[in-house]
């Protein structure tokens, strides 16, 4: 169901280095040129939500296709933002502890999700997720329930601009942490166990225990996006977190390319950042993420990733087709 | 005995695809599993690496028992296998097909992996290294860089075996390894197939192919999931049973 | 006695209400192979067409929910025509393609009427009095029908030749191309019959409860539910899936708080996932 880019080669690699560390640094540049409030709010979305698209990709990489990866993002943040609130403990020390509970109550589910095949492994999970709702509604007495959190510490002052680095510095980190697992034997023995779960297990790879682990890591990262987005947002709704939101994580991800590591990146960005350029719309502003998903779908079967490729075999085709009519 | 397999049955619902079977393999012989399609020597081999797991029997390996074990377990403990159908790491180039394959030996802990540690990179060039010694002898080293499942028929099962070998197993079992290919390429495989037994590897083959019977010790033949004769090849050629099994099969020689 | 009864001709309504959208969408789950997000914004939006046909029009109910059907099942044949055809195979992009459907259907619905809190006039009007039981006909009604609907379905699928061909490609959709069979063409019918059954479905269920634009969501989970529940391959298991969850919703709620009910209801389906993945009557899905 994945289609897979292979790219080897030092060059290759050092070439994206480089690519990275000047979107970093440009990155890191914002907030000298841009002041508005609205903006670096976006921007922000745009950061948490590369995070959890990200780790969407990581886990789906595995052959587990997650239909309520939301849902972690929203016990990270519940988890946080409660225990700061009932133990006044310092976010600083409970972001982090989201993530924990986020990977601990994975991997609690992984151990027996692990052994379905995909499609029966995003109904599961989609379930999960609806059940993770109904869970958070049950204990509203800490949560809010249905009516939301409250009264969160905040991580800053008021200005965005402290969040704006601590963001893009999380990024960076997460994307790293998932980087770093995609890279090494264990991403490519998880690329190996989707291509082929039976030529994975005869040659000694434990299928069960690297989907868990793919997992672990998936929603750990998911879970601290989560828990620092509770302590940036200081209001948290189920909404944010339901089953509507797992599925905007997986067109992010469909959309941006599950080929490539920049995919989510790209997908999650374009996709927050359009309809929001068109906010003065309103109600019409479903309309131009539909409108985005239409184009995409037509024009990038590969999602955004996949049209340097399609632009270069375009290109080509035109090229025989013309070298082909001068020789007749 | 390196391999025991005792009163090995598997019913499928109605269906029982193998009946009591009792076959033992020696270290270092090469034995050959023969029968008609459908004898169930495929399901054979699932029984044994534990992509099945056995109604009734049980399979002794090196002693222990390894007859509930999973899959990656018994590949932990050894056993390498090649697929009928030949599937692989198909959109791996061959090289990364094998690397990947190299997981077992040497084998990096899950935390010097992920940081990079000394241990995992000296790990990781000795496999580079293991993986294009294994391809130069599956002659597949001028195709290292292509996808496999660009590869044409005959380069992809001789990838198979090389992914087997990778997991320096002390018993390999080979389903069907010369199925669909010309007299070349099966000259070939059989030739690495011999080298692979003077390292010392226990193998255990099913094959239709006359040409495998030459290399090997001896066969069992099955049919309907039962041993139905055992012995040197040219004793059981004779024998009355299997001349029946295989009937409508063209008489080997 | 009377809660009984009440809460008996609820769960039955309830049951056939979902075992018909659940049916709808198992039906093109199955020979397309697509999850049809799309699925309850179609229900959703047959409950504001039939409304249309019924006030605006001043058609008297039944005629517009027949209208109704009409018109969601050219709709139907639209959708597999333009939107899903060209993504045949592509799960993923079908995908997408559904959620789009969704999106379009919600947000229009949303942006024009959605405001406005409405109900479709009564199908039915009036309580049966049965002795000490009251029920009200509308909900005896839907009912009724949808169990009619139901049997109807179930005759279509197993008595005649485009029923056979809708099971042969739903079981073994290479195989139904060997045998000459017309996907495309099943794959319209399927659509077709998933939108008649959505729209009566909406229409009934209109008139019982208030239109709301985001109606069709609870649905779609309702029909997921359902699915995994069941399992694909058999429309009885689909009956059966229904009637389980059916009566789950309408029971559980009756002893404990809304979100428990609807926690133990996602509980039984995730540990009955874990040890059944294919469900209680479907066919095991390599």
């Amino acid at each position: 169901m994945m289609e897979k880019q292979v790219s080897t080669g030092k060059k290759s690699r050092l070439k994206k280095a480089i690519i990275y560390v000047i979107c970093a640094l440009m990155a890191a540049l914002v907030p000298l040129f841009v002041h508005s409030v609205y903006y670096l709010h976006i921007l922000i979305l745009i950061f948490i939500y590369i995070i959890v698209t990200s780790s969407l990709r990581t886990i789906a990489n595995s052959g587990q296709i997650s239909l309520g990866h939301a849902s972690f993002m929203g016990i990270g943040a519940y988890t946080s933002a409660v225990l700061a609130k009932q133990l006044g403990w310092t976010p600083w020390i409970t972001m982090p502890l989201g993530g924990f509970a986020t990977m601990a109550i994975a991997i609690l589910v992984g151990y027996p999700f692990s052994r379905l095949r995909t499609i029966y492994f995003s109904m599961v999970s989609l379930f999960f997720g609806i059940g993770m709702i109904a869970v958070n509604t049950i204990f509203s007495k800490v949560t809010g329930g249905y009516f939301g959190l409250i009264g969160i510490w905040p991580l800053f002052g008021r200005s965005k601009v402290p969040y704006y680095y601590f963001f893009l510095g999380l990024t960076l980190l997460c994307l790293l942490i998932l980087h770093r697992l995609e890279n090494c034997r264990i991403g490519m023995s998880l690329r190996a166990i989707d291509q082929s779960h039976e030529v994975a297990a005869s040659v000694g790879i434990n299928e069960a225990g690297y989907r868990v682990l793919a997992l672990a890591v998936g929603c750990f990262v998911a879970g601290l996006a989560g828990a620092g987005y509770a302590h940036y947002n200081l209001v948290l709704s189920q909404g944010s977190f339901d089953l509507l939101a797992s599925i905007n994580l997986l067109v992010y991800m469909m959309v941006g390319g599950v080929g490539s590591f920049a995919g989510p990146v790209i997908g999650a960005a374009v996709l927050i950042f359009i309809p929001e350029l068109f906010r003065g719309l309103k109600q019409f502003t479903p309309y131009v993420f539909a409108g985005v998903l239409l184009l995409v779908i037509f024009v990038m079967p590969r999602g955004f990733v996949g049209l340097p490729a399609q632009i270069k075999s375009w290109i080509n085709r035109r090229r025989e087709a013309k070298e082909d009519r001068v020789a007749s | 005995m390196l391999l025991e397999i005792n009163g090995l049955t598997k019913h499928f619902g109605g269906l029982t695809a193998v009946m009591g079977l009792d076959i033992g393999v020696a270290k270092g012989e090469m034995v050959g599993l023969i029968g008609p399609n459908g004898a169930g020597k495929t399901t054979i081999f699932n029984l044994i690496t534990g992509f099945l797991r056995p109604t009734i029997g049980n399979i002794v390996f090196e002693g222990s028992d390894i007859t509930q074990k999973k899959p990656h377990v018994v590949a932990r403990l050894g056993i390498a296998r090649t697929f009928q159908l030949n599937p692989l790491f198909a959109d791996f180039t061959v090289l990364q097909n094998v690397i990947a394959s190299f997981y077992l030996h040497p084998r990096s802990s899950l935390w010097a992996t992920y940081f990079n540690l000394p241990s995992y990179r000296r790990n990781e060039a000795d496999i580079m290294k293991q993986a294009l010694e294994i391809l130069k002898l599956v002659e597949l080293h001028n195709v290292k860089d292509d996808l496999a499942k660009n590869l044409p028929h005959g380069y992809q099962k001789r990838l198979g075996i090389a992914r087997a070998l990778a997991t320096r197993p002390k018993l390999l079992l080979l389903d069907e390894p010369l199925g669909g290919m010309n007299p070349d390429e099966r000259a070939f495989a059989i030739n690495v197939i011999k080298k692979t037994r003077q390292e010392g590897i226990t193998i255990l083959v099913v094959e239709h192919n006359m040409e495998m019977m030459d290399i090997v010790d001896r066969v069992t033949v099955v049919n309907f999931g039962q041993k139905i004769a055992e012995g040197v090849f040219e004793e059981v050629r004779e024998n009355k049973q299997v001349a029946e099994a295989y009937f409508g099969v063209e008489h080997p020689e | 006695m009377e809660v009984a009864v009440e809460t008996i001709v609820n769960v039955m309504m309830l049951s056939s209400i979902y075992i018909l959208v659940a049916l709808g969408f198992a039906l093109v789950l199955s020979i397309m192979g697509v999850l049809n997000f799309a699925h309850g914004a179609l229900y959703m939006i047959s409950g504001y067409v039939c409304y249309q046909f019924a006030t605006q029009f001043g058609i008297n109910p039944w005629l517009a929910l027949v209208l109704a059907t009409v018109v969601m099942s050219i709709f139907g044949l639209f959708l597999e025509k333009f939107c899903f055809r060209p993504f045949f195979g592509d799960i993923n992009r079908t995908i997408i393609m559904s959620i789009v459907i969704a999106l379009v259907l919600e947000t229009t619905v949303n942006i024009t009427v959605g405001d406005k809190v409405r109900a479709i006039p009564d199908f039915a009007s009036g309580m049966l009095k049965a002795g000490p039981v009251l029920v009200s006909y509308e909900r005896l009604i839907t009912l009724i029908v949808g169990g009619i609907l139901l049997l109807f379905i179930t005759l279509f699928i197993s008595r005649t030749k485009a029923g056979q061909q809708m099971l042969a490609v739903a079981q073994d959709p290479e195989g139904a191309i060997l045998q000459g069979i017309r996907i495309h063409r099943v794959a319209a019918l399927a659509i077709v019959m998933g939108c008649a059954m959505a729209a009566v479905s909406g229409s009934l269920m209109g008139a019982i409860f208030q239109l709301r634009p985001f109606a069709g969501n609870h649905m779609l989970v309702k029909s997921i539910q359902v699915v995994i529940l069941s399992g694909i391959g058999s429309i009885g298991g689909i009956l059966a899936g229904g009637l389980i969850i059916g009566t789950l919703d309408a029971i559980l709620p009756l002893f404990t708080s809304g979100a428990v009910s609807q926690a133990v209801g996602l509980g039984i389906i995730i540990v009955l996932l874990l040890f059944r993945p294919q469900g209680l009557f479907g066919r095991e899905m390599s």
